[in-house]
């Protein structure tokens, strides 16, 4: 450890001297200023209600698991419930309003075609809908639940926390309510205010027993999902609830499998790492192309994906790089998972970090107001990487 | 000449006849009142159920006209208001289910209690609010009576606990407050609202339970609509006999599409309340004619034949008024300049609603914790700050 924290130090000087020399060249530059402020010091943050705060990148096609189809992310859960429902017998999907479709049609189709045994409607209970779907697991059946919107997961917190994630450990391996998934959309939509917009990751993250998965995309999202119901863990997946309809990308129509607990690095980059996951994975790497294009920053953008159990080793080889880690969520600050993350990675890299930042939803708790979306698009977290280097730069200069 | 002088003088004459009818109509005599028959209760756990028959004078008819009929049209400008995209987000409405907000006022105190659901700007009117306020609160002004951050789902007023999002939540929040009541000692009761599909929620039983075992003086109300979202009653519950329920709790089903049986049910429930005798449940059978909210155009799940026909048999305001009118409570014509009256108080509140300024951003982390003094509050990034006062 200490040859690490020795070699680190080295390293530490090293980048900033590079690192110096970048800063110099900018700092006299006549950078427009604007994009660089905090959005409340502008006056139009107002008026840009209307506009999202975020474009969906699709990734590109893959050939890699055959035939692909255009698909949205409410599409593309779809593909996978059916997949699901073909492979496994046992597979049953129940839930508030899925046999019509589902509220966001993620459910359309199924109920005609696997029949009402199969896709069924509960009544409004969602402690009963999660204790019920333990018990059918339990008894080797898959169970896919949906909450109607995660911000009405909490009724069922206790049957999750209390019952779920412990069976298999108090019983000591004789029960086990691994084939259970629930699902729930998440997240900011712009109109749902404070109980349609929650990002409940964190109070999951809390919970040893239990998996919890974000996915950023319909690609992601169907081997995500696929991944979930057939891991031997009870797992809850979260669906982004804004990109139901707003990202479209070609998907296969045969199941595949995409790992859970594995970080993706979606671009290299060598000065900073971004850590997201969900939503905010499309702001990080619009933040990402217009750091390179204004300040000529070389951004690392990483999707976490799995918040527990999440990719320690991704996160920090790539921190070993870059010496720089931003994490940016929705979901407010204290307590938020970024905190888990940072805390991790300084422990491992405390010589190494140089500053780690992260960015958060606002303290106050929700971030369904379009005021405070927009605060957290690109030119925000733009002005705290400009601003970040400012801080950095003068710590450097006073420790070496 | 003469002859134009008498077809002048034809014509003065009969104009001035005109005037003469309008001074009849006004020195009518109405009746002071009129008993009417209500339909009986059905009745659970209980020997008697509230009168078959009511009196109505007429200044209480013209009182719950006017307000049902304010109630209507202020959720049809919402309505309206919402497709311009001037009130956006969530929005509940409640045209059709005026005779459960204006009826349960009319059985209770103002210095009682009520806490409904997110179905709730009715019941912020009967409360006491202005129509102002409301259609403020809706486009989210400082106008608002939440000062325009709650919207349609949290409004609040005196003894008007909200306007609750999640379904069920507000119940045993009632129970509290029942037991507020009790403890203070005031005769006060407490109307807890919920609908038919929060009905299987399990907290709702959780509070049955406490407020039959210490008594509280809480009258649990199950506003059924029929419909809970899209999901027919059948469909959701076991048992559709809402008013029994509540099991140990006596429990009686009325009438909630005629104002006066609501009021004559809610007077009995108050009163068996008031002696001491613990909780009692109401179910009250209403129906609504938009959709679960702006979203659900309230087509897919039941037909548009019997939203009409509910409209043309059993709308409450159409009740009311024929009730008044074959009476000789009210005139029609009367009841039309009420109308009138009313669509001209919810235009000039729309027009409040509109162009009264939104609320600053300096308060946008205003009253998360009650502390003093104020604190910081982080906005999405470490440089922008809200201050917190409360």
């Amino acid at each position: 450890m200490a040859v690490v924290a020795v070699a680190a130090g080295r390293l530490l000087r090293l980048r900033a001297a590079a690192a110096e020399g970048r800063w110099h060249r900018w700092r006299g530059d006549a950078v427009a200023r604007s994009f660089l402020q905090p959005a409340s010091a502008r006056k139009d943050a107002a008026q840009l209600r209307q506009v999202a705060h975020f474009t969906f990148q699709p990734d590109p096609e893959s050939h890699e698991y055959g035939q692909t189809q255009k698909m949205n992310l409410f599409q593309s859960i779809t593909s996978a419930l059916d997949n699901s429902l073909a492979k496994d017998p046992t597979a049953v999907i129940f839930g508030e309003d899925v046999a019509f479709g589902g509220v966001f049609r993620c459910t359309v189709g199924l109920r005609d075609k696997y029949g009402k045994d199969r896709v069924f409607n509960t009544p409004l209970c969602e402690q009963g809908i999660v204790g019920f779907g333990i018990g059918l697991a339990v008894t080797g059946a898959t169970a896919i639940a949906e909450i109607q919107f995660a911000d009405y997961i909490f009724p069922a917190f206790d049957q999750i926390v209390n019952e779920a994630a412990k069976y298999r450990y108090r019983s000591g391996d004789l029960f086990n309510c691994g084939s259970l998934t629930i699902r729930a959309p998440w997240g900011c939509v712009g109109h749902g205010a404070l109980y349609h917009s929650q990002s409940p990751e964190a109070f999951f993250a809390h919970c040893p027993g239990i998996k919890v998965v974000i996915p950023r995309s319909p690609f992601q999202a169907k081997g995500l999902l696929l991944s979930c119901i057939e891991d031997k863990n009870p797992c809850i997946f979260f669906e982004p609830k804004i990109l139901y309809r707003a990202a479209v990308e070609q998907v296969p129509v045969e199941p595949y499998n995409i790992p859970l607990s594995q970080a993706e690095v979606i671009q290299e980059g060598s000065d900073v790492t971004l850590v997201a996951w969900g939503t905010q994975v499309h702001v990080i790497r619009e933040v990402a192309s217009m750091a390179q294009e204004k300040l000529g920053v070389s951004c690392e953008v990483i999707d976490l994906k799995t918040i527990i159990p999440w990719d320690v080793d991704t996160v920090c080889k790539s921190v070993i790089k870059t010496g720089r880690l931003l994490i940016s969520h929705e979901a407010p600050l204290t307590g938020g998972f970024a905190s888990e993350i940072s805390s991790t990675v300084q422990r491992w890299f405390f010589l190494l970090l140089l500053l780690k930042q992260h960015l958060q939803g606002w303290g106050c708790g929700s971030s369904g107001s379009a005021l405070a979306w927009h605060a957290c698009g690109p030119g925000s977290i733009l002005s705290t990487t400009y601003q970040q280097r400012c801080c950095v730069r003068r710590e450097l200069k006073s420790k070496y | 000449m003469r002859k134009m002088l008498a077809a002048v003088s034809r014509v003065l004459a009969g104009a001035a006849q005109k005037p003469a009818s309008r001074v009849l109509v006004a020195s009518r005599n109405f009746a002071n009142d009129a008993t009417f028959e209500i339909k009986k209760c059905d009745l659970h756990r209980l020997e008697e159920g509230p009168p078959v028959t009511t009196v109505l004078t007429r200044e209480d008819g013209l009182k719950y006209y006017r307000m049902m009929q304010t109630v209507r049209r202020m959720e049809l400008k919402a309505d309206q208001l919402y497709k311009q995209k001037i009130i956006r987000g969530f929005c509940h409405l409640c045209d059709g289910q005026e005779a459960c907000c204006v009826g349960l006022e009319a059985g209770i105190n103002p210095t009682d209690h009520l806490i409904t659901a997110y179905r709730a700007h009715g019941f912020t009117f009967t409360r006491g609010l202005s129509v102002r306020e409301i259609l403020a609160e809706l486009t989210g002004r400082r106008g608002g009576c939440a000062k325009g951050k709650g919207g349609s789902m949290h409004m609040y007023a005196k003894n008007f606990y909200g306007g609750n999002g999640i379904v069920g939540a507000q119940v045993p929040l009632g129970a509290g407050i029942a037991l507020a009541c009790k403890y203070n000692g005031k005769d006060e009761v407490c109307l807890t609202l919920y609908g038919d599909g929060a009905a299987n929620q399990g907290q709702i039983f959780e509070a049955y339970n406490m407020a039959a075992l210490w008594k509280l003086p809480c009258i649990f109300i199950c506003e059924n609509n029929r419909y809970g979202m899209g999901t027919s009653v059948e469909r959701a519950a076991a048992s559709t006999d809402y008013y029994k329920r509540g099991d140990f709790i006596p429990g009686l089903r009325v009438d909630g599409m005629d104002i006066l049986c609501v009021r004559e049910a809610t007077r009995f429930a108050a009163a068996y309340c008031r002696s001491g005798k613990g909780p009692i449940l109401m179910e009250l059978q209403t129906y609504r004619y938009h959709g679960h909210s702006m979203s659900d155009p309230g087509v897919s799940y039941r037909t548009r034949e019997e939203i009409q026909e509910v409209r043309s048999k059993s709308d409450p305001i159409m009740l009311l008024k024929d009730r008044m009118v074959n009476s000789n409570l009210a005139s029609v014509e009367e009841l039309k300049e009420i109308d009138v009256e009313v669509r001209k108080e919810i235009e000039d509140a729309a027009q409040f609603a509109t162009a009264d300024p939104e609320p600053p951003l300096e308060e946008l982390g205003y009253h998360i914790y009650s502390s003093d003094p104020p604190f910081e509050v982080r906005g999405a990034n470490q440089w922008i700050k809200f201050k917190s006062v409360s």
